[in-house]
């Protein structure tokens, strides 16, 4: 088709479908991405509070376990003894298997007077130990109870427990992003998890004896976390869960990996993770960037054992495995939308086929008739509405091929009938010519001789015979001129019943002599039409001089005009037009001569009435006025003459 | 001579002859178109009566050729095929009457008369 592809029927339906399909599956992909993105979150922060539940237990449990095992020697009556009798070297001994028990960093004792006794790490003979005591145990003395939890010791501690404790906490600050300003540039102070549970001899307190871990740089708590509750879950060779101890806003231990490997140890915590966790002692459940990724996190305060907020406790797992998650999800729904949106191109393309196939052969098939091909092949029928138009079309072409057909008949049969006409009409028209001279001849010559006086009487008479013999050639031969005459037609504007009534009075004359009466009925609201006067009242005369010939005296000759359908010929729609119609009451028409009527010569007049061309140059003057003329008649009765013209802006008009 | 008819037949010219010089018209013929010019240019006449179709040079042709020497000169066309074609090619060459053939003697009479007087058409 000529047409531009954006205005064809199929690209409309196939882009509808595919805006359906986008608008569908679009809408459906925001919607679920949302919601999916939503319960995946919540899903993990829930998941991620759990486990931070689940880290505190573990980092209480290690508390737990310190806290019994010191308080074990303390019941002890041998250990009580030696601390009464002052036996240093058993005491130690006592330290010594505690601390390897409980894998202790620092342990020592203290007397009530706030002197050290004995610590884990000073060689044996180094007393008296001028060392600050140990706060935990500190705490313990003034507290006269059992103290156990998190707690802070300063470097003049440490290196009064272990020269290498200090040096172990020391620990770089890492310039890290987001995190709040700090202006030191390492950390000197350690964060433990100690205990000091006082001894009784008695009700009397003889001393205090603690012990306690380093945390910083301790892996042991933050790797049992991932053990236990992560289970060692590896996503993308990276270990999917985290969990760090931080002192103050510094990690100190932690599994959190450093972009350039290695332990982040040193790296600090974000500004705002610090406010909320730290300053406020809020939890902190959410998404946060950790070194180098962003993990959905957990974060909630550690308390030492002087109530102070001096750490925090976190665990997170990489969110790249919920955001790999989403991106799968995201990639499914778009998969099937474009699916979707494949199947509807796909479906709007056989459907458009389905429905425009019949479409594009009917198109095809009005190309051919239009061609002139009146028999193509319309095609199997659809069962759809456009079945109904290939019906419809299939029966108009039915009806063309029909009225072609007739039409084809008709004009052959006028070709004919007008070949037939015009050599009739040469043959008349040199026959006329040729008889017309040696006329002249005889009719001058006849009428020249009967001038004269002298003539007998029967020689007068015979020369009288001769002239009007002449005369009857003469009206022959005008009449055979007149049918050969095929001239055109002098067209004007006319009223037929002013016609027919300006007739009457020529033959008024001969119908007097005949005795028959005239009678017209001149039909109401006929209008004008242009035709040749003087051919159509030789065609009125013509007929109506047969009329007075064919009716005996007091016959009637009925003469009536109307408007009237022509629905003569068929696959023709009725047309509308003026009809004449003259009707005697004469001898009739036999049957075998109705046919023969309109041929030329054809006459049934005695010889020397009529030339047998009238009624045939009556018809081919109808005819070239687009009218049509027939007779109906019955031996006795009477015949009727029908004059039909059609009003013009009908078809057939001239 | 004051009445000139040409036509190729002999029958046609006698005719003429005869019934207008019983009406005391002084008559000469000629059978053709080139006679007739010939014979117009020995002398004058005072009506033609011409004949439409003759071999050679026909009717219409005379009609031509002495109307552009004699414009006032009556011409009175004779035909045996007087259709309205024929009558109005005969008027645009310059005919001024019109006769059918065959006509009786008072016919032809008439007509001659009605073109010397110079009225109507006939």
């Amino acid at each position: 088709m000529g047409q531009p592809v954006i205005f064809s029927t199929r690209f409309r339906l196939i882009i509808s479908f595919l805006a359906m399909a986008a608008l569908v599956g679009g809408f459906s992909l925001v919607i679920g991405v949302r919601l999916l993105t939503r319960s995946v979150f919540n899903e993990a922060t829930n998941r991620i509070r759990l486990d931070l539940s689940a880290a505190r237990e573990i980092y209480r449990n290690v508390e737990d376990r310190l806290n019994l095992g010191l308080s074990i020697p303390t019941l002890e009556a041998g250990f009580i003894a030696a601390l009464q009798a002052g036996d240093i070297p058993f005491l130690r001994g006592c330290l010594q298997s505690v601390a390897s028990r409980l894998d202790l960093d620092f342990a020592g004792l203290v007397d009530p007077d706030r002197r050290v006794l004995l610590r884990l790490s000073a060689p044996l003979g180094s007393l008296p130990d001028s060392g600050p005591v140990n706060p935990v145990a500190e705490l313990a003395l003034r507290r006269r109870a059992a103290v156990g939890g998190t707690a802070v010791l300063d470097r003049a501690n440490l290196l009064a427990e272990n020269p290498e404790l200090a040096e172990r906490a020391r620990i770089a600050l890492v310039p890290t992003p987001k995190a709040a300003p700090r202006p030191e540039t390492e950390e000197t102070e350690g964060m433990c998890l100690a205990c000091a549970h006082p001894v009784y001899a008695g009700n009397t307190l003889i001393g205090v004896l603690y012990g306690g871990v380093l945390l910083n740089r301790s892996e042991q708590i933050v790797d049992r976390v991932r053990e236990t509750v992560f289970q060692q879950e590896i996503y993308h060779g990276q270990h999917i869960g985290t969990a760090t101890i931080f002192f103050k806003d510094l990690r100190i231990a932690t599994n959190v990996l450093a972009p350039q490997g290695g332990r982040a140890i040193g790296t600090r915590v974000s500004q705002q993770v610090k406010e909320k966790v730290l300053d406020k002692g809020e939890r902190w459940v959410d998404r946060a960037f950790v070194v180098r990724d962003w993990y959905i996190s957990a974060y909630e305060p550690i308390v030492d054992v002087l109530g102070e907020k001096v750490g925090m406790l976190y665990v997170g797992v990489l969110e790249s495995k919920y955001v790999d998650m989403r991106r799968g999800a995201v990639l499914v729904f778009v998969l099937i939308t474009a699916a979707g949106m494949a199947l509807a191109v796909l479906l709007g393309f056989l459907l458009s086929q389905r429905i425009l196939n019949p479409v594009q052969r009917l198109i095809a098939v009005s190309r051919r008739v239009s061609q002139g091909d009146l028999s193509p092949e319309v095609g199997p029928l659809s069962r759809s509405e456009i079945g109904v138009l290939q019906r419809t079309f299939q029966e108009m072409l039915g009806s063309l091929r029909e009225r072609y057909r007739h039409q084809k008949a008709e004009s052959e049969l006028k070709l004919l009938q007008s070949e037939k006409q015009a050599s009739v009409g040469r043959l008349a028209a040199g026959v006329a010519h040729e008889i017309n001279n040696p006329l002249t001849g005889v009719l001058t010559f006849t009428h020249l001789l009967l001038k004269r006086k002298d003539l007998e009487p029967e020689v007068r008479e015979d020369l009288k015979t001769i002239a009007d013999s002449t005369e009857r050639v003469r009206r022959i031969v005008k009449g055979l001129l007149d049918f050969a005459r095929q001239s055109k037609l002098e067209p004007r504007p006319s009223d037929v019943n002013e016609l027919i009534e300006s007739t009457i009075p020529l033959v008024a004359n001969q119908a007097l002599v005949k005795g028959v009466v005239f009678c017209f009925d001149a039909g109401q609201g006929i209008p004008k039409r242009t035709l040749d006067r003087n051919q159509f009242q030789s065609v009125l005369l013509n007929i109506i001089l047969n009329a007075i010939d064919a009716t005996e005296r007091g016959g009637h000759i009925n003469i009536s005009s109307r408007l009237a359908l022509n629905v003569s010929g068929s696959g023709t729609e009725p047309r509308k037009g003026i009809e004449i119609s003259i009707a005697d009451t004469g001898c009739g028409i036999p049957p075998e001569n109705l046919d023969k009527l309109f041929d030329p010569f054809f006459t049934t007049k005695e010889v020397g009435r009529g030339t047998g061309l009238g009624l045939s140059v009556s018809q081919g003057i109808v005819e070239r006025h687009g009218g049509i003329i027939r007779v109906q008649s019955k031996v006795g009765e009477g015949s009727t003459f029908t004059i039909w013209l059609p009003l013009e802006g009908e078809a057939g008009a001239p | 001579m004051n009445i000139l008819v040409v036509d190729d037949d002999p029958v046609v010219q006698a005719s003429c002859r005869r019934i207008l010089e019983a009406e005391g018209h002084a008559v000469a013929v000629s059978s053709g178109a080139l006679e007739a010019l010939a014979a117009l240019d020995r002398g004058p006449c005072q009506l033609m009566l011409v004949d439409v179709i003759m071999p050679e040079y026909d009717g219409l042709y005379l009609i031509g050729s002495v109307r552009a020497r004699q414009p006032e000169l009556p011409i009175l066309v004779m035909s045996g095929y007087p259709t309205p074609e024929t009558i109005a090619s005969g008027r645009r060459m310059g005919a001024t009457h019109f006769i059918a053939k065959p006509f009786t003697p008072e016919e032809l009479v008439a007509a001659v008369n009605r073109a010397l007087a110079g009225k109507g058409t006939g």
